[in-house]
C-alpha cells in the first residue's frame, strides 16, 4: 500500500506530497526510505497475525486428504506431535514468531524433510523471470500505445490501439492462454509436422517463455495503455502544452519533455502494484503453462492446509508488495520535482 | 499399436492383465524395431510432484511413480496378480504355524551406487518405516495385524528416545546373515505377502541417511532422518532405476540402476512430469512431447472421434470401485430397507454412460474385476425403480423426511456431476427433493471424519494389493470415522472378516471374503455404483505391458524395466 511515513494511505493514484522540508533533499530521501523500511515490520507482524488466525480456522487439518485413503488417527496423532500441532494456538504462534525473527521459516507439511525457504527459492526465480519479462514487455508497448493513441485521438490509429485493449481487458487470461495454446503449440505442430511449435509446458530460458509472458502482459498492457492515453490527453490540454506548441517548440520536445513527464505520474502510480502482482504469480498463467512457481505453490500450499507454505509465501508477498510501493513513493521524487518527502 | 486394441483390452481385463502395445512391424521379434538408446526416452505424468523421495514417506499413487522405480520391494504381483512372484527376494518360506516370514535376498542385488543390498539394510528401512516419530502416512498395514511387536504402534511416546528405541528394539525384524531378512508376524496373516510387495516397505541405506544428516541422531528426531532425500546425491535406491534429476516441481528424471540385479533395462530414461492440468497435458502430448496421457473428461469424445488419437486410446481397468455411502447411525438410515432403496433407484448404465462417457462400467458389487474375488452374482442392489419405491413405504419413511437430508459433495467437477446425477435418480425414482451440499473438499473430509454427513459420495478404493483383506477390512466397525464413514455395522461381519484373514487356506479364505461381500451388498452397507476405467493416449512407438494394477494415469508402470521405445 501506498502509505506515506506515518501517515494512512491516501488512495493509490495521489502521489505522497508532502510539505516541503529544509535540509538536503538526499538527506530525506534516505531517513524516508529508512522509515518506511522500520514501517514493514509491524505490517509483516499484523499479515503473520491474521494469516495465522485465518488459516488454523478453515476447516479441515493438513493430514486430510482429498478423497481416497485417509490417514489413520494413529497417524495424524504422530504428525501432529511430530509438527508440533498438538500444543495450543496462541504457543504455536508464539513459537512461529519467535522462529521467524531468526529467519527460521519452519518446514513445509506437505514435502516431508523440505524448508518452506528451500520451497520458496525454487519456485520464485520461475515467477519472477516471467514477472520481470512481462513488465519490461508492458511499460514500453502500454505506455507507447496509450501516448500513440492519444497523440492521435479519434484517427484510426487511435480506434484500433483502443480496440486491442478493450479486447485485452474483456478476455480471461485463461482463455488467451488456452487459445495460445491451441494455436500456436498444438495446431502450429499439426501444421509443420512438428518442425515448429511453441511449447505448451515447462519451463526454460527459450521459446518456452513467450506464451506464458504474453498472456500475462495483455491485461496490464491494455490496462496501462487506457491509463496512459487518458492521462496524455488530459495534459495535451493544459496551458502550459499549448504555451510550448506557441514557442514553436518540436513536437519531440513537446511530447518527451512536456507532456509525458506530466501525463506518466499517474501511470508510475499503478506500475507499483502491477510489478507486484506480476512477481507474486498468476495461478492461471502457471497452471495453463505448467510453471512451476510461487503462485501455484500458494494456491497447492491453501488448498492442502500446509500452514508454514502460506505464512511464508503469504510474508513475501506482503514485502513484495511493501517495496514496490516504496520504490514507486522514491520514484515521485525523480519525475514529479514538487513532491518532497518525509 | 493396432486397431481395436482398446476392445481386446477391455475383453482381457478379466485375465487380469493384457498387452498394450503390440510392436509396429510384423509382432515377435523386436530388436529391428528398437529404437537407438539416445531414443529409449519415456515421457509420463504422474501429475503431481511427490511430496518426499523417502519411500517410507510415500502415501500416494503419484509418488509411487517414483519410489517404486527407485527402490524395489522383497515380492511384487504376478503379471495376472494370481500371486506373488519375486523381486528383490529371489524366495520366501513362511513357517508352518505362518508366523515366521523367512526371506532369501537376490544375491547380486546392488544399490544405485554399487554397494551390494544386505539384509540389515531391509531391518534399517523397516524400522524407518515403522519409527512412530516420522509418523510415516502408510504404515497401517505394517503394524496392524502384522509384523509382531508393532501392534504397539499408536502407543509410543514419540518425543522420548527411549521408548522409541525400545519399541523398534521389540520388532520381530532380525538378519541371521547377509542374505536372510526373517520377519515375524503377531499372529498369521495369509495376505502377508501381499504386504511386503507395497512400494513403501524398502530398504534404506543406514550410512547414506546419517552422513546426509551430519552425523547419528535420536531416534525422536524428525527432520534429520529425512534429510536424505532432499538431494538426487543421497537418493539412492536398489530398484530398476534411480533418480538422476529433479526439475523442483517441473519432473524427474530416471536413468537405469546399473548395478540392478535383474539388468535388462532397455529405456534410457524415464521422465516423469508434474502437470497438474489435463488439458495442459493433452496439449503437450499432441505436440509429441509427452509419450502417455490421461486424457480429460471433456477431451474424451473428442479423441474417440479424432482418426489419428482414437487409435492410440486405451481403456484401461483399475483396480477401484466407487460407492455411495449412508450415515447408518443416523435414522432413517440405520434401516437397510432404506439404503437399498436408494441402491436400487440409481440408473447406472445411464450414469456411466451420460456422466462418465462410457469409460467406468457400472458395477453392483464390491470387489472390482480384474482380481480375486470379483462376483457379480449377487444382483441385489440392481436397478429397479419399482422395487425401491416399495422398499420405501414397507419401510413406512416419507418423503418429507428423507427431503430434509443432503448428498455431500466434494467440489470438484466429478464428484459434481456424478451427484448431481445421482440426486436427480432418487428425487425422479423415489419422488424425492434431496439436495447436494457442495463443499470444498478439506471441509468434506473433515466432515466425514466426524461422521457429520446423511449421504457421501462417490467413495472408493483402490487395490493397495490385489487381496480382499485390504478391501473387507474397511467395512468392520473398527474402521467407522476412518474408511466406512458411515459406520456400517452389520451382524458378523466383522468375525467373519477377521476369520478370512488370518485363515492360511485360500478357498476358504475366498468362500468367506465373498460371505461378506453377500453381506456388504444385501444390507445395502454401501450402494456400489461403478468400477473406474482411465482412458489414456500412449504414443505408438511406446511398447509396455499393462496391469489394472499400474499406478494412476501410469499405463504400464508395473513394467518399465521391460518396456521399450520402437523406431520412429
Amino acid at each position: 500500500m501506498a502509505v506515506t511515513a506515518g501517515r494512512p494511505n491516501r488512495g493509490a493514484l495521489l502521489p505522497s506530497r508532502v510539505s516541503a522540508l529544509t535540509g538536503s533533499r538526499a538527506g530525506s530521501l534516505a531517513i524516508f526510505v529508512a522509515r518506511r523500511i522500520l514501517w514493514m515490520i509491524p505490517i509483516v507482524f499484523f499479515v503473520i497475525l491474521i494469516t495465522f488466525f485465518l488459516m488454523h480456522q478453515a476447516p479441515g487439518s493438513p493430514w486430510d486428504k482429498e478423497g481416497g485413503r485417509q490417514l489413520s488417527q494413529v497417524v495424524v496423532d504422530n504428525l501432529n506431535a511430530k509438527y508440533g500441532l498438538n500444543k495450543p494456538e496462541y504457543q504455536q504462534f508464539l513459537l512461529y514468531l519467535w522462529n521467524a525473527i531468526h529467519f527460521d521459516f519452519g518446514l513445509s507439511y506437505q514435502y516431508s524433510g523440505k524448508t518452506v525457504v528451500k520451497l520458496i527459492a525454487e519456485a520464485w526465480p520461475y515467477t519472477a523471470t516471467i514477472g520481470v519479462l512481462a513488465f519490461l514487455l508492458i511499460v514500453p508497448v502500454g505506455v507507447g500505445l496509450g501516448v500513440l493513441a492519444a497523440l492521435r485521438q479519434n484517427s484510426r490509429i487511435d480506434y484500433v490501439t483502443m480496440g486491442f485493449a478493450t479486447f485485452a481487458a474483456s478476455f480471461p487470461n485463461f482463455v488467451i492462454g488456452a487459445l495460445m495454446v491451441v494455436v500456436f503449440s498444438v495446431l502450429m505442430a499439426k501444421w509443420t509436422e512438428r518442425a515448429f511449435f511453441l511449447p505448451a509446458a515447462d519451463f526454460g530460458l527459450d521459446d518456452h517463455l513467450i506464451m506464458p509472458v504474453i498472456t500475462l502482459s495483455l491485461l496490464p498492457i491494455a490496462y496501462t495503455a487506457r491509463l496512459t492515453r487518458a492521462s496524455t490527453l488530459d495534459t495535451i490540454r493544459q496551458d502550459y502544452i499549448r504555451t510550448a506548441w506557441a514557442k514553436g517548440l518540436s513536437e519531440r520536445l513537446v511530447v518527451v519533455r512536456h507532456i509525458l513527464k506530466n501525463s506518466l505520474i499517474p501511470v508510475v502510480t499503478t506500475l507499483g502494484p502491477t510489478f507486484a502482482f506480476l512477481v507474486t504469480g498468476s495461478i492461471v498463467v502457471e497452471t495453463v503453462f505448467n510453471i512451476p512457481g510461487i503462485g501455484r505453490a500458494f494456491v497447492t500450499a491453501v488448498s492442502s492446509r500446509d500452514y508454514p507454505m502460506i505464512l511464508g509465501t503469504t510474508i513475501l508477498f506482503s514485502v513484495i508488495i511493501a517495496v514496490a510501493n516504496l520504490v514507486v513513493d522514491v520514484l515521485y521524487v525523480f519525475i514529479d520535482p514538487r513532491v518532497r518527502l518525509t | 499399436m493396432q486397431r481395436g486394441t482398446s476392445i481386446r483390452a477391455v475383453a482381457l481385463a478379466s485375465a487380469g492383465m493384457f498387452l498394450v502395445a503390440a510392436c509396429g512391424g510384423g509382432g515377435g521379434t523386436t530388436s529391428e524395431n528398437l529404437a537407438p538408446p539416445d531414443k529409449q526416452i519415456l515421457r509420463a505424468n504422474p501429475g503431481t510432484e511427490p511430496n518426499s523421495y523417502d519411500p517410507t514417506q510415500q502415501t500416494y499413487s503419484y509418488e509411487a511413480a517414483v519410489g517404486a522405480q527407485a527402490f524395489e520391494s522383497l515380492l511384487k504381483p504376478r503379471a495376472d496378480l494370481s500371486d506373488v512372484q519375486p523381486a528383490a527376494a529371489k524366495s520366501y518360506e513362511v513357517s508352518s504355524d505362518g508366523l515366521s516370514y523367512t526371506f532369501h535376498l537376490q544375491p547380486n542385488a546392488k544399490w544405485s551406487d554399487g554397494k551390494p543390498v544386505i539384509a540389515s539394510d531391509w531391518v534399517y528401512g523397516y524400522k524407518h518405516l515403522l519409527n512412530p516419530a516420522l509418523a510415516a502416512g502408510y504404515v497401517d498395514p505394517f503394524f496392524d495385524g502384522t509384523i509382531a511387536g508393532a501392534q504397539n504402534y499408536g502407543s509410543i511416546d514419540v518425543s522420548s528416545a527411549s521408548a522409541i528405541d525400545a519399541f523398534l528394539a521389540g520388532l520381530g525384524l532380525s538378519a541371521p546373515d547377509n542374505n536372510t531378512f526373517v520377519i515375524k508376524l503377531q499372529h498369521p496373516a495369509a495376505y502377508f505377502k501381499w504386504v511386503v510387495t507395497l512400494w513403501m516397505a524398502a530398504p534404506i541405506r543406514k550410512d547414506i541417511v546419517e552422513s546426509a544428516a551430519g552425523g547419528s541422531f535420536p531416534s525422536n528426531d524428525t527432520t534429520k532422518p529425512l534429510i536424505w532425500a532432499n538431494d538426487v546425491k543421497t537418493i539412492i535406491g536398489n530398484g530398476p532405476f534411480k533418480v538422476s534429476e529433479i526439475g523442483a516441481h517441473d519432473h524427474v528424471t530416471l536413468v537405469p540402476n546399473t548395478g540392478y540385479w535383474a539388468g535388462g533395462q532397455k529405456l534410457q530414461q524415464i521422465i516423469l512430469y508434474f502437470i497438474s492440468d489435463g488439458n495442459t497435458a493433452y496439449s503437450k502430448y499432441q505436440t509429441g512431447t509427452l509419450d502417455i496421457i490421461n486424457v480429460p473428461t471433456a477431451d474424451i469424445d473428442v479423441v474417440r472421434g479424432d482418426a489419428v488419437l482414437s487409435k492410440q486410446a486405451h481403456l484401461l481397468p483399475q483396480l477401484t470401485t466407487f460407492w455411495m455411502s449412508f450415515n447408518t447411525t443416523k435414522p432413517p438410515f440405520d434401516n437397510p430397507k432404506v439404503r437399498m432403496a436408494f441402491a436400487k433407484s440409481i440408473d447406472r448404465i445411464k450414469l456411466t454412460k451420460d456422466v462418465r462417457h462410457d469409460t467406468d462400467q457400472p458395477i453392483q458389487s464390491f470387489i472390482p474385476k480384474g482380481m480375486a474375488g470379483y462376483d457379480t452374482s449377487d444382483n441385489a442392489q440392481s436397478y429397479d425403480p419399482a422395487a425401491a419405491k416399495k422398499l420405501l413405504s414397507d419401510a413406512g419413511v416419507s418423503a418429507s423426511t428423507l427431503n430434509a437430508f443432503k448428498l455431500l459433495t466434494r467440489n470438484s467437477t466429478g464428484s459434481k456431476t456424478i451427484n448431481q446425477f445421482l440426486v436427480d435418480q432418487w428425487n425422479t425414482n423415489l419422488g424425492l427433493n434431496i439436495q447436494l451440499d457442495v463443499i470444498d473438499s478439506k471441509t468434506v473430509t473433515s466432515r466425514i471424519r466426524k461422521g457429520q454427513f446423511d449421504i457421501y459420495g462417490p467413495d472408493g478404493w483402490g487395490a493397495d494389493y490385489p487381496d480382499q483383506q485390504d478391501w473387507f477390512d474397511i467395512f468392520t466397525s473398527g474402521s467407522c470415522h476412518s474408511l466406512n464413514w458411515g459406520c456400517a455395522t452389520l451382524p458378523g461381519y466383522d468375525d467373519l472378516v477377521k476369520k478370512a484373514n488370518t485363515e492360511l487356506d485360500q478357498n476358504q479364505r475366498n468362500k468367506d471374503y465373498l460371505t461378506a461381500q453377500k453381506m456388504l451388498i444385501d444390507q445395502a452397507a454401501v450402494a456400489f455404483i461403478y468400477q473406474s476405467y482411465e482412458y489414456d493416449l500412449i504414443a505408438p512407438y511406446v511398447h509396455i505391458t499393462n496391469s489394472a494394477f499400474d499406478y494412476q494415469y501410469l499405463p504400464g508402470s508395473q513394467s518399465y524395466n521391460t518396456a521399450y521405445i520402437t523406431a520412429h
